[in-house]
Formats: structure tokens, C-alpha cells, sequence
């Protein structure tokens, strides 16, 4: 292979990732951005010193290797901070994440009474079938509670109707359900799993740090990354990719390539693929569709505002969803002491109203909010900016499985193309699951062999290269052992064959020993058993009782372990799902 | 790849295959113990007639007897006689649970 064969699209986490992995092994990847900096979808924007991380990106991982890298590029240069968040609702603050007692305290007796009424119905009466988010967690928490802390801000940030929102969405992004998880925390304290929630790490300067740390790190092995570069075209030949065409300041320059990682969004790359796709693949890539996002950076003239990392906007009345305090991720974040920024996270879809208000008038609204939610008043604002970003958020509407399905088959035919990242594969992947795609698929390339589709789909296959996938197999049998279902007729016939022998046997050995007077203490088992005799009719008498006996002790045994055990499952399961309760927003 | 909720689905509706030689062992040390704590317990009480009940027992252990040495002897009974016992479970029980269930569900 030649080594300067391989191209990669975009110098998000997932590009970035892969061109390392590939540099390290003495390759010379070529990669392609479209914009003027790294990071992508995960970039930190610089305004008169400020950063500006676009979303708002904690730094934790169970990826083993993804979480070296983090050490390898950054070092020391991380922070580790003690996360505060709340939600905002009616003017109240509420933890998060959510605590019930503060929560109820805040909503009141009367709702509280009303959001335990409507969990109660949805235990007694659930929705049939669980086909969308409204009706997957109303089943769980109940109706009231999904208006109050669920529908609003998920509605914000996906901008269709909960209805419209499948549930396996959030079966996909709430690893918190998985029973697996549940019973491996009540097992072995998973120390890890709680800290994710109270502490992250993040990089000093914003997690452009680390990008830009990549870049060097590139460059540096002889990687050679463009930015400003927009592709324009891809030429295939016999399911073969033969050259990539972009446009590089003002010029087009086509060059060939042996391997191509694309991260662009799956709807461009089929677009500009040449000759062009089957007419099904162009209409499934038109039909997927994406949330964007707009963040407004307001510097504020005060050296403190409130003590939030970030606060969820669950207000109908105000069309900010997020708000970012940068100042309490890193004080680097700030240059002046005496002021503080905020990032005013508005979600919306390209070209709509929100999208495409001019920058001061998304800074009025977003100035007239931050007062109206009394967090600052609009006095204190000095100073604004605006930062757009198309493409943040691939939704998971009621046909795009479907429409993925079809685009995920015509790109497998390719031998010499990889899709990553979070666009690239339209997967709600975080950075650290982006990350890993673009690592394995330079793996790919290096000749091992790894289903990009399964990474975040399944927690184990990430873990399959660590020291971990041993604890992982292991608790999955003892799982296995510990939760299958006894057969209860087995176990009964067992356990009666077995006393039924032995009572057999006991009573013939005495016949055979004989003597004056046979069995006098074991006949007396004859008030039990009617008829029993030491005797050889006998011994098959106390066969028939003792097998009789046994088997219903067996039964017996068997369906209350099974009814235990059935207890215990629920349980577990009620407990994974108030851990999805607590930190369900993190997930967005 | 199997989705987690359909993974535990499977899961819960897996049989449980005993271990006839673990669960022997098991039954084996349990019985044992038994007997030996048992037969140790009437000698330490002591008394005119140690243990007239239990000393039954060498109708079928034979040179039990309900003294210190007697309860190793009992020990050893016991041990071979759970063992004997909680194999023959786990046997019958698996070869009828794979009966029920069909062979694909067979242990492993």
C-alpha cells in the first residue's frame, strides 16, 4: 500500500483519531477539512480570548484506549471538575442529577401528589406498546413527570413532537437500562459509574486544546491535514473508490487514494459520489435529517453568575434549551477575571427562523432570556457573539433505521471506504465513541478487522481489546447462572428420584442385615408413610412416598427460587431505571 | 448483535444447568459437616448415655459410633453419601431439563 494513500474526511475527534493511529504506524494520511479549524462538531471557538466550546463536552470514557490517548495528547493539562448542573422550570432551580426529594419539594405537594398519581396509573395501566420516547418513558416514570421534566427540553432540542421520537433512542443512549450494568454496580460497587456522574475532566483551555494537540501531533509524524479543503467529488469504479476531488483555495485538485475514512455527513457523501447511487440509496441519504445548532456567547460584566457547568432550560416560554457557564468548566475559559461568559445553546434545523435570524437579533433574544430567567440582567452584556453549527445533532425520526439501513449496504459495498464519527455514520455517538471508530477504522486499514456498526451498540465489544473483556465474560456467565430459570419438574422429579433411592435402599439394607427384630426405629416411619413396612414390598413403598415427598419439596423449592429470583430481576431493573431517571439529560 | 433488551429477554429465559459434580462436593461437605459437628456436639455434652439416637446411624455407616474418632468415621459417610446424592440431582435433573427443553437448549 502506498503510504500516502489513505484520505481522510474531516478533522473532527473521529478523523483526527484515525489520521493518529495511522501516523503512528508510519503512514502518511492526507486530511481533508472543510473549515479553517479542528474539532469539528466537538471545536472550541476563540472570541477577544474567550472560549466557546461548542456543547459543552465532559471528558470521560470506558474506553480504555480512547482514555490514554486523552493522557497522551493533553498530560497534565486537564482539570478535574466537580460537576454542578440544574434544570430550570417555573422558576425554580431543580438538581440534577435529579434528586426526588428536592424535586418534589420544588414542585409542590399538589403536582408532587399528581406525578405520583399518574406513576401509579402507569404501573397499573402502561401503554401496550412502548413505539415512541413519549410513550417509553411515561411507562417508566409516568405521564405527569414526562410533561414536566422530559417533553419540553427533549422537544427543544429535537424539535418534533415526543411521539415522533422513537423509543429505541433512547434504549440506545441510556446505557443506564441495560440490567447487565445494574447487577454489575450491585455487585461490585461500580465506583466508576457514579464518579462519571459527579466529576469529569476537561482540558484547560477548552477541548480545542486537544485538537489542536492532534494537529501538531500529525503533522509532526508526517501526516498532512488541509484545512479549507471541501470536497467536491468522489470517483468510483467496480465498488473500488479511485480519487477524491476538492476544492482547496480557490483550486480544484483531484488525487488518487488507495483508502478513503469519510466523516462527512452520510447525505453528502452519497451526494457527491460519482458515477452516482442507486436512486433508493439518494432518496434514503435526502430523507435522513439533522439538528443544528446555534450558540450565543455572552460576555457578561460580572465575576460571578451562578455555580453551574450548565443549566437545562426546561421553560416553554423561552427558546434557550442549554446554558453554558464556561467559567466554572475551566477558569482559563475567561481572560478577565471580573467578567464571565455564558453560552446561550439554542437548538433548531437548518434554514428555519432561528437558524437564519441575524446575529444581533439572536443576541437581543439571547440577552432578553438570560434576564427574563433571572440569571443576569441584560444591562450586564457587554459584549456577544454567534456560532453556528449545522449537522450537530442526526435524528432519529420514525423511518431513518430504514433509510440508514439502505445507505449502510451500498456503502459496504466499497472495498476501500470507511463512514465514522457521529455524521459519518449517523449515530448519536459521543466524542468518545467517535473517536474510537475513526482508531479502529485505521485499524482496518493496517489489516485487522473491526464492524465500526457495532461500536456504542454494544458495550462489550468496546471493551473486547482490554483487560476488562475478561470481567466482562465472566460476569456474563455468572449472569447466566445466576438469573436462568429453574425447570421445576426437572428439579422436583430430581429431587424425589434421589430421596426415593435412598429411603429404598435404607429400608433394604436393614431387610438384608435381618435380625430379631428388623428396622425398629426406621418402622416407625410407617406413621407417615400408610402401610410401610421393613420389608422388600416396603422398600418400594417408601420408594413411592419418598418420591412423592421429594418431588413436591423440589417443586416447591424450584418456584419460589424462580419467584425470588423474578423479584430480584424486577428490582434490578426498577433501580436501572431511576439510575436513567438521574442523569437522563446527560444524554442529549 | 444482539440489543441489550433482547439479550436480557434470552437471558431470563435460559435454563439452569446444575453442576452435578460441584453440587456433589457441595451436598458432600454439607452432609459431612453435619454428622462430624452432630456426633462432636453429643460427645462434648456427654452425659450416662451418650448419643443413643444418632449412634442409629452405623446400622449403616458401619464402625460409626457416637465418639470424637466416631465423627470423622461419620464424616466420611456423610461426605460419600452427599456426594452420591447431589451428583445423581444434577444429573437427573439436567437429563430431564434437556429432555423438556430440547436439545439446542442442552448444556453447553
Amino acid at each position: 500500500m502506498d503510504k500516502n494513500g489513505v484520505v481522510i474526511i474531516g478533522a473532527g475527534p473521529a478523523g483526527l483519531t484515525a489520521a493518529y493511529e495511522l501516523v503512528l504506524e508510519g503512514l502518511r494520511p492526507t486530511l481533508l477539512e472543510k473549515s479553517q479549524k479542528p474539532g469539528g462538531i466537538a471545536r472550541t471557538e476563540v472570541y477577544k480570548g474567550y472560549g466557546f466550546d461548542m456543547g459543552g463536552h465532559r471528558f470521560f470514557t470506558k474506553i480504555e484506549k480512547i482514555n490514554q490517548l486523552w493522557r497522551e495528547m493533553l498530560g497534565q493539562d486537564f482539570v478535574k471538575v466537580g460537576r454542578i448542573s440544574r434544570i430550570y422550570y417555573r422558576g425554580r432551580f431543580f438538581k440534577y442529577p435529579l434528586s426526588l426529594s428536592n424535586a418534589l419539594v420544588n414542585l409542590g405537594i399538589i403536582e408532587s401528589t399528581i406525578i405520583f398519581a399518574s406513576y401509579l396509573h402507569s404501573r397499573i395501566r402502561p401503554f401496550a406498546r412502548e413505539e415512541n420516547f413519549e410513550q417509553w418513558v411515561s411507562n417508566r416514570f409516568g405521564h405527569r413527570l414526562f410533561n414536566v421534566f422530559f417533553k419540553t427540553y427533549t422537544e427543544k432540542v429535537w424539535g418534533i413532537p415526543c411521539r415522533e421520537i422513537r423509543s429505541d433512542w433512547a434504549a440506545q443512549r441510556i446505557k443506564g437500562l441495560s440490567l447487565m450494568v445494574a447487577v454489575v454496580n450491585a455487585l461490585i460497587h461500580n465506583q466508576k459509574a457514579k464518579t462519571l456522574i459527579e466529576e469529569f475532566f476537561y482540558p484547560v483551555k477548552g477541548p480545542g486544546m486537544m485538537w489542536d494537540r492532534f494537529v501538531k501531533a500529525i503533522d509532526n509524524k508526517g501526516g498532512e491535514i488541509l484545512f479549507q479543503s471541501e470536497i467536491t467529488a468522489i470517483r468510483h469504479e467496480n465498488n473500488h473508490l479511485k480519487s477524491i476531488t476538492y476544492l482547496g483555495h480557490g483550486e480544484e485538485i483531484e488525487r488518487p487514494l488507495d483508502h478513503l475514512i469519510s466523516s462527512m455527513p452520510l447525505p453528502r457523501l452519497i451526494s457527491i459520489l460519482e458515477p452516482a447511487p442507486p436512486k433508493e440509496v439518494m432518496e434514503a441519504a435526502q430523507k435522513l435529517s439533522f439538528r443544528s445548532f446555534i450558540l450565543v456567547g455572552l460576555i457578561i460584566d460580572k465575576p460571578a453568575l451562578f455555580p453551574d457547568q450548565w443549566i437545562y432550560i426546561h421553560n416553554p416560554d423561552v427558546k434557550v434549551g442549554r446554558i453554558q457557564n464556561f467559567k466554572n468548566w475551566s477558569a482559563a475559559m475567561v481572560p478577565e477575571e471580573g467578567k464571565t461568559s455564558v453560552g446561550m445553546e439554542y437548538f433548531c434545523t437548518e434554514n428555519d427562523h432561528l437558524w437564519t435570524l441575524p446575529d444581533a437579533a439572536l443576541t437581543t433574544l439571547a440577552a432578553q432570556e438570560l434576564s427574563e430567567l433571572g440569571l443576569a440582567s441584560e444591562s450586564h452584556v457587554v459584549d456577544a457573539v454567534v456560532f453556528r453549527q449545522p449537522k450537530a445533532y442526526p435524528v432519529y425520526d420514525h423511518d431513518y433505521d430504514l433509510n440508514l439501513g439502505i445507505i449502510k449496504q451500498y456503502l459496504a459495498s466499497f472495498d476501500n471506504l470507511q463512514s465514522i464519527g457521529r455524521n459519518g455514520m449517523h449515530r448519536y455517538n459521543n466524542m468518545d465513541h467517535s473517536m474510537e471508530t475513526g482508531r479502529l477504522a485505521a485499524r482496518n486499514i493496517l489489516g485487522e478487522h473491526h464492524s465500526l456498526w457495532e461500536i456504542n451498540e454494544e458495550d462489550s465489544y468496546l471493551e473486547q481489546e482490554d483487560g476488562a473483556s475478561v470481567s466482562s465474560v465472566l460476569v456474563g456467565k455468572i449472569m447466566k447462572g445466576a438469573f436462568a430459570r429453574m425447570d421445576k419438574i426437572a428439579f422436583a422429579t430430581a429431587t424425589g428420584s434421589v430421596l426415593g433411592i435412598l429411603m429404598f435402599v435404607a429400608t433394604l439394607w436393614l431387610v438384608i442385615k435381618g435380625g430379631n427384630a428388623v428396622g425398629p426405629n426406621l418402622r416407625l416411619l410407617g406413621e407417615y408413610f400408610k402401610g410401610y413396612t421393613v420389608t422388600v414390598r416396603g422398600a418400594f413403598l417408601a420408594f413411592g412416598y419418598s418420591f412423592l415427598w421429594g418431588f413436591l419439596f423440589g417443586w416447591l423449592f424450584a418456584y419460589i427460587r424462580n419467584l425470588i429470583l423474578a423479584y430480584s430481576i424486577y428490582h434490578l431493573k426498577k433501580k436501572a431505571e431511576a439510575i436513567t431517571l438521574r442523569d437522563f439529560f446527560d444524554q442529549f | 448483535m444482539v440489543p441489550n433488551s433482547n439479550r436480557e429477554e434470552k437471558l431470563f429465559n435460559d435454563i439452569l444447568w446444575l453442576n452435578a459434580k460441584i453440587l456433589g462436593l457441595v451436598l458432600g461437605i454439607i452432609f459431612g459437616l453435619v454428622i462430624f459437628v452432630a456426633t462432636n456436639w453429643l460427645v462434648i455434652k456427654g452425659g450416662h448415655r451418650v448419643g443413643p439416637h444418632l449412634s442409629l446411624l452405623s446400622q449403616y455407616f458401619i464402625g460409626y459410633r457416637v465418639s470424637f474418632f466416631g465423627s470423622f468415621i461419620g464424616f466420611a459417610y456423610g461426605f460419600a453419601l452427599g456426594t452420591l446424592s447431589g451428583t445423581l440431582l444434577g444429573w437427573i435433573y439436567n437429563k430431564i431439563a434437556a429432555l423438556r427443553n430440547g436439545k439446542n437448549n442442552a448444556k453447553q
